[in-house]
């Protein structure tokens, strides 16, 4: 039976202009590898603060800088490096007197769960077991940075580079890896844990610099009193809790 | 001397459409070279005349022409319509639009995959084109011709092939009266010439006293028991 | 921008690989649904028409089940060929193959639809044989239609990426096609090269409208 325009038309109108995001939202563009610790956190935060619900935006923290850039109505921007909040922080986005650090992270090399070899160094990556290689595309995710950094540093880059399928940002990286369309990739310790019956840790990768997150208020972010208070909570100890759980390391 | 009937036609199909049937029941037996199918519209003619040509299948029954054995239902005989060798007139004439007369009259005598072609036109066809007036139209399309231009283009279109047997769908319907007094006497002075048979369907009682050598009336899908005309029985 | 050319070459050789594919599934299969009548004709031709109408990322998510590596076609080409289809140029094809079929298979049904089959009984009748009669008549008169199908999923095809993104990544020289380029270019914040790649896109697209605009049938007398 046909339903009456007039029945739905205020239903349908109400869900056509809930588009605008109410005051008393806090907008969170995260790095992807924080993606399942920041949902944890989020009704944790709402039960502290009941006027205030986060809304979380996952992405590579370099695409999350060029939506900020551009002018995305982000109040806290949290990333994978130091690179990236330093871009931030020179193109003005980001108060910097409020930038913190709070938590670092590991980089592994994985390969799928089942795989019949397994790289000992990343020399072994060179062989030929190993066609096709994950990572983050250097140019805007910080994983991709890392590994790039390391490997030149070894002097692989230039190898391993016709081998490398980009990744988006480090959880798709993953997610090559788990559907075993890839033979290895980097990705953080974190996320590995994140699915340990589909993909299996090879060995940890030292790395040039710390990875250590960074986390600061967007300068033109609508919410700046909560965003102040989302930047505290992530550095209380039962955050830090949370965070360790998921196998981040103290900042 | 027993020689072949010129038509030998038993068939019947079922037609069933939006929750209505038709039944074709059609039998007759002729040696008239040119035969009438004579009846009200819906009558079954056109459909008796697609049988004939293989378009339509029939339930049961045969279909011989002049001692060949066009389709035979029991002895599992289906010969497949293009080896028919039989002229066809549609009753709106069903020139090709993409290609000129020419080109159109050419097509029964063109092999292979591609049409003939626009410029060369193979000399029996340009034969035909001036037997039927057509050569200065040759190189005009469909949508550019008079109703007897295209009425002669089709005819010259079947004739070309040099087919066993012409089947016309009224063939006059669409022209003017002084028009179809004309090219019913052209067609009338073909056949003679070629010496090929012919049912033609019409419900124009001139047709019948003009052309034919034998009247069938169909109704209902069925011949009518003739009054005046002869059908012989099988 | 040199590098900018790269992209562009490879949009227009998979997006003219799957619109030559779809010339030879599209017009078989809208000619099949145009001209038999079989049960369940109409629901076929609603499962066909789905990749119309699903968002592409869907439709890519069901290509990276079913041609991934551990997919059941996917694993099978594999084990038996040795055939990988993800992160190939290949796969990128398949992916715009199913996008822009839709596009085809419908106009070419409409079109096939709208000759006359009464023009086919008559060459039917004056001696040609079936596959012929396809070829000189039915396809001549439906082609105008098919053309307009070709056109609008290469168009579909050269715009492709959602799904291309899921099923060919974006590997640069190989699956790094300019809609995904241009995507890749912005997250990076490399703004000159984004503008370099939406201007060779936009020009390329301008050019094929213009070569549509010439490209239609040469004069037939009528309108079908």
């Amino acid at each position: 039976m046909p339903v009456p325009l007039s029945r739905i038309a205020v239903p349908l109108a109400a869900v056509m202009l809930s588009w605008q995001a109410s005051a008393a939202d806090l907008t969170v563009s995260a790095a992807a590898s924080l993606t399942r610790a920041f949902t944890e956190l989020a009704p944790l935060f709402e039960a502290q603060h009941p006027d205030t619900k986060v809304l979380l935006n996952f992405g590579a923290s370099g695409a999350l800088l060029q939506q900020i850039a551009k002018g995305a109505p982000a109040d806290v921007y949290a990333s994978a490096d130091q690179a990236s909040m330093n871009q931030a922080q020179s193109q003005g986005l980001v108060r910097a007197a409020e930038r913190r650090n709070f938590v670092s992270n590991s980089l592994v090399v994985i390969v799928p769960a089942g795989g019949t070899t397994m790289p000992k160094t990343l020399q072994d990556l060179l062989g030929p077991a190993f066609s096709r290689v994950a990572i983050g595309q250097p140019a805007s995710v910080p994983v991709g940075r890392y590994t790039k950094a390391v490997l030149e540093k070894c002097g692989l880059w230039a190898a391993i580079e016709p081998k490398v399928i980009g990744a988006q940002n480090v959880r798709q990286a993953l997610d090559y890896v788990a559907r075993g369309e890839v033979h290895a990739g980097f990705v953080y310790g974190t996320d590995a844990a994140s699915m340990p019956d589909k993909v299996q840790v090879a060995f940890t990768v030292p790395t040039e610099e710390p990875v250590r997150y960074a986390v600061a208020p967007v300068e033109a972010g609508p919410n700046a009193a909560a965003a102040r208070r989302f930047v505290s909570f992530l550095l209380t100890p039962s955050a830090q809790a949370v965070f360790a759980r998921h196998g981040f390391g103290k900042p | 001397m027993h020689s072949p009937l010129t038509w030998d036609i038993d068939i019947r199909r079922r037609f069933e459409h939006a929750g209505r049937r038709f039944d074709l029941q059609v039998r007759f037996a002729s040696h008239a070279r040119r035969l009438i199918l004579f009846g009200p519209s819906g009558a079954g003619k056109s459909q008796t005349l697609k049988v004939i040509a293989g378009l339509t299948t029939p339930d049961t029954g045969h279909v011989r022409l002049a001692g060949r054995t066009l389709w035979d239902h029991r002895a599992g005989i289906h010969m497949p319509t293009p080896e028919r060798r039989l002229g066809y007139v549609f009753q709106d004439y069903a020139l090709f639009p993409h290609l000129t007369v020419a080109q159109n009259v050419g097509f029964g005598v063109t092999r292979g995959a591609r049409n003939p072609g626009r410029h060369a036109t193979p000399p029996q066809v340009l034969r035909w084109l001036s037997a039927f007036d057509l050569a200065p139209l040759a190189h005009h399309y469909p949508e550019q011709l008079s109703g007897g231009q295209r009425q002669r283009t089709a005819l010259a279109r079947a004739l070309v092939t040099e087919p066993h047997a012409l089947l016309l769908d009224e063939p006059f319907a669409a022209l003017d009266t002084v028009l179809r007094a004309r090219l019913r006497h052209e067609l009338a002075e073909w056949l003679d010439r070629l010496a090929v048979p012919m049912i033609l369907i019409t419900h124009d009682p001139a047709d019948v006293d003009h052309l034919g050598d034998e009247v069938l009336t169909l109704s209902e899908g069925r011949v009518l028991p003739a009054g005046g005309a002869t059908v012989a029985t099988v | 921008m040199g590098t900018a050319w790269v992209p562009l070459a490879l949009t227009l050789k998979v997006a003219g690989w799957a619109t030559l594919l779809n010339l030879v599934l599209g017009v078989a299969v809208g000619f099949l649904l145009a001209r038999k009548q079989f049960p369940g004709r109409d629901v076929l031709d609603a499962l066909l028409t789905l990749p119309m109408v699903m968002p592409p990322t869907v439709l890519g998510y069901y290509l990276l089940v079913l041609i991934g590596r551990r997919g059941p076609l996917g694993g099978w080409l594999d084990a038996t060929f040795g055939i990988q289809l993800i992160f190939t140029w290949q796969g990128a094809v398949i992916a715009a193959t199913i996008v822009a079929f839709p596009l085809v298979f419908k106009a070419s049904r409409a079109a096939f639809e709208s000759v006359d089959p009464q023009l086919e009984q008559a060459a039917c009748v004056l001696g040609v044989p079936e596959w012929a009669v396809f070829l000189r008549v039915t396809l001549p008169l439906a082609w105008r239609g098919v053309m307009a199908g070709l056109l609008l999923a290469f168009a579909r095809a050269t715009g492709e990426f959602g799904a291309t993104l899921m099923v060919a990544g974006s590997i640069p020289g190989r699956t790094q096609t300019l809609s995904i380029a241009v995507y890749e270019a912005v997250q990076a914040g490399q703004d000159h090269v984004a503008n370099s790649l939406v201007l060779i896109t936009s020009v390329t697209c301008i050019a094929v409208l213009l070569i549509a605009g010439r490209l239609a049938p040469g004069r037939v007398a009528g309108q079908f």
